[in-house]
């Protein structure tokens, strides 16, 4: 039952980051538009967004859930030391959503409209980013461990595992990883001749996650970051790593064939490499403090509970799954059985 | 401020701002559904423009409700991680299985949304009947993790360790069915009467009066009928309170010496320091008889418990007797309308309209006090005769800044939201 648990723990990590992700990543994209093109991209965001960014959402919820429930200990470490940043990702989250629902749901569409709007870019651009700062406080091996607080100051204790250069690296790298994925599924969804905004999008985005993924590890390995290179040593990883570097050149000719479903799954399946090889290269070891790794199976709760658990997570999965992908399905965004259906109709 | 009367206020003043989203999310849906079958009977347009203008009430406090309900389920591990660390396991089931129900709520109104016209009609209709029953399930299983707090169960502690952890028998805990028989009704009585009362400000007013009256009328059937059945689950609740935490019971009632044919206190004014209270109306013998059935039975005081295992006598009284005195308003109300069925007359009167309007915010604030009674009520435990609150509390200094973050986001969203549905119903007036 624990690899039932571990894989919708891991499940649940990959949904998020790819469907939240991309949802984040709508708003960066239209952040950074022009004015004309944020007009077209908040109609395109709705039309393809609206139905299923809160079921989007979820995944997080199901995540932390898991993680309390199977893993208290981690789970612990988690929002003991990292208590700011996931603060302020909620807060994110909160003001994220709330524009969003504002901006469609007014009845009146005057002046207000113009601070829903920057609510939802600036929160859709900030709570990725903290979000990424989140996971690169936990391996950056910054977390202090330690019974009696009262030595170290509030700053050593609460503040530097996540606002370092190396967590920052991270959550930008975060931030234009849900742009990319944004961009390649904004593609497909575009109004007819308007493809080009965001194949340019997709472009930019592509060379920014390069970029910053290169400027972290090489700051993280001229810094000695335990996580940097126990990572470049491991050689499952570097191959995922590859792979996933490799599969931009599949996917920008399916970009530019216009065959939407095989990109979105060559980008899919990039952030499943990246994901695999962050994680493989020190599982179950996620947490890396300033002393030691802690695993994430270290004190995990009883049999019962785990097998408690998976069954929970077997009957909610067998219910949630077929209706969460004909949800998709009948909104179009997934494509497999419809593919010459006009998008704009 | 202390750490923990910070993180204390934080936790309350978030679930007091999410229990109203949430409970609109969980019960607006079903008015929605019954305009909707009527529209689908009748083909009445007035029933789908009701629809539809609630329909975008129900998106607009599930979205709310949902993000409010997840910056709680991290809240519960930010502010209170020696909790989260022993109990999450232990109450798992119940969160795992709401996280499931609320993901087929999501999905549901997903397709309800944006089904119109898309999707065969009786499919539509009945993905909106799926949101209300899903958020019900919801609402059940977060109060059943909450009656654990109140009857821990399912689990042995011995040496301060939680051994033999049965997360089953956990969440089907003592006091889960009480609680969420009370918890139901009450969101039903809150949200039918909240809503009938925004409508029947709209008919006083004279404005689309049929459109308005069609709407009040569906939201205070629900209102009403929960209100009527209310009294029956406080008594279960009551007795349930008596046998497994007395010393909450004694609270409510500031009650203090132990006697047998305990009277009930209605209203008074509590002075905690000569343990007497004031200006209070006394009914002999009620309360051993709404205790236990039985009008000579003993009551236990407050002075029978360790002074560091009592609640704070004052909050949990005043919130008790106004949970029961609006309680006590609202069934009569309820009763009322439904003899204003067979009297049509009064409908044409402006003071019924009125009386109905002044009504909207009462509901509200008893579910409020209730909790209140029953969370208040629990300390200085979070969990029940096991871990004291202080010492669930995070190590991290500083809460009240988060505490006054959280006031001022969520103050905002309520002017936000509220100025929103004005504009709403705004809009629906015009479009005659």
């Amino acid at each position: 039952m624990l690899y039932v648990v571990l894989f919708f723990l891991i499940f649940s990590l990959y949904l998020y980051v790819v469907l939240g992700g991309a949802d984040y990543g709508a708003g960066i994209v239209e952040l950074f538009s022009s004015e004309e093109n944020q007009k077209i991209t908040k109609k395109t965001i709705y039309r393809v967004m609206g139905p299923v960014w809160e079921a989007n959402h979820i995944w997080i919820i199901i995540l932390i859930v898991i993680l309390w429930i199977a893993f208290p200990a981690y789970y612990n470490i988690l929002v003991v030391n990292l208590h700011i940043p996931l603060t302020i990702v909620l807060l994110g989250v909160t003001l994220r959503g709330v524009a969003f629902v504002f901006r469609h749901y007014d009845a009146v569409i005057d002046n207000s409209q113009k601070l829903y709007d920057a609510m939802f870019k600036i929160s859709s651009l900030i709570t990725p980013i903290f979000l990424g700062m989140v996971f690169g406080g936990l391996i950056s091996g910054e977390i202090k461990l330690t019974e009696d607080v009262s030595s170290l100051t509030f700053y050593e204790v609460f503040v530097q595992p996540w606002f370092n250069i190396f967590s920052i690296l991270v959550g930008l790298f975060f931030a234009a990883l849900c742009a990319f994925l944004s961009s390649v599924l904004l593609i497909g969804e575009s109004e007819e001749g308007k493809e080009n905004i965001y194949i340019r999008k997709a472009a930019i985005a592509t060379i920014v996650v390069f970029v910053t993924g290169l400027i972290t590890f090489i700051y993280g390995y001229s810094n000695d970051y335990i996580f940097v290179e126990d990572f470049i040593k491991d050689a499952y990883a570097i191959v995922a790593m590859l792979i996933s570097g490799l599969l931009l050149i599949p996917l920008w000719l399916a970009i530019k064939k216009g065959r939407r479903v095989l990109s979105r799954f060559f980008a899919g399946l990039q952030v499943f490499l990246i994901l695999l090889a962050a994680l493989i290269s020190h599982f179950p070891n996620i947490i890396i403090t300033e002393t030691h790794s802690v695993s994430l199976l270290e004190n995990i709760a009883p049999d019962s509970v785990i097998n408690a658990l998976g069954i929970s997570l077997i009957i909610g999965g067998a219910v949630i799954l077929p209706g969460l992908f004909h949800l998709l399905k009948s909104f179009k965004m997934i494509k497999i059985l419809d593919r010459n259906n006009n998008p704009s109709t | 401020m202390e750490n923990l009367d910070a993180a204390r206020l934080q936790m309350a003043f978030t679930l007091i701002f999410h229990i109203v989203f949430a409970c609109i999310g969980m019960v607006m849906p079903f008015f929605m559904v019954v305009s909707h079958y009527k529209w689908l009977k009748t083909k009445d347009q007035l029933y789908l423009t009701l629809t539809k203008a609630w329909q975008k009430g129900v998106a607009i406090f599930f979205v709310t409700g949902a993000v409010s309900g997840t910056a709680l389920s991290f809240e519960l591990g930010l502010l209170w991680p020696e909790f989260m660390k022993h109990a999450g396991p232990i109450i798992g089931m119940p969160f795992s299985l709401e996280g499931a129900a609320f993901f087929v709520e999501a999905i549901a109104l997903g397709f309800y949304l944006y089904g119109w016209n898309k999707l065969p009609e009786k499919f539509h209709w009945f993905t909106g009947v799926i949101i209300g029953l899903s958020g019900v399930a919801s609402g059940i299983l977060v109060v059943a993790a909450n009656g654990w707090m109140n009857s821990p169960s399912g689990f042995d502690y011995i040496d301060g360790q939680f051994l033999n952890i049965d997360p089953v028998q956990a969440m089907l805990n003592p006091a889960w069915f009480t609680q969420a028989l009370h918890m139901t009704l009450a969101a039903f009585t809150a949200t039918g009467f909240a809503v009938a009362g925004i409508h029947a400000y709209q008919v006083y007013k004279g404005r689309r009066v049929a459109l308005h009256t069609k709407a009040f009328k569906i939201a205070i059937t629900f209102g009403a009928i929960a209100a009527i059945l209310q009294p029956i689950s406080g008594d279960i609740s009551a007795k349930d309170i008596a046998e497994r935490q007395p010393v909450k019971l004694a609270a409510m009632e500031a009650h203090y010496n132990t006697e047998k044919g305990a009277p009930l206190y209605i209203g008074g004014i509590v002075n905690p320091e000569t343990q007497e209270v004031k200006y209070k109306i006394a009914i002999p013998g009620m309360l051993s008889f709404l205790a236990f059935g039985d009008f000579n039975a003993e009551v236990k005081g407050l002075n029978d418990f360790p002074e560091d295992e009592r609640p704070n006598v004052p909050i949990v009284h005043y919130a008790f007797q106004t949970m029961i005195g609006i309680g006590s308003l609202l069934m009569l109300a309820g009763l009322l309308y439904f003899i204003s069925l067979k009297k049509k007359k009064w409908l044409t009167k402006n003071k019924y309209w009125l009386f109905f309007v002044l009504l909207a915010p009462l509901g509200f604030i008893a579910l409020e006090a209730g909790w209140i009674v029953t969370e208040v009520g629990r300390q200085p435990w979070i969990i029940h005769k096991i871990m004291r609150t202080k010492d669930a509390v995070t190590p991290m200094p500083g809460i009240v800044f988060s505490f006054y973050t959280y006031i001022v986001v969520y103050l905002t969203l309520s002017v936000a939201v509220t100025w929103l549905m004005i504009r709403q119903i705004r809009v629906l007036n015009a479009n005659k």
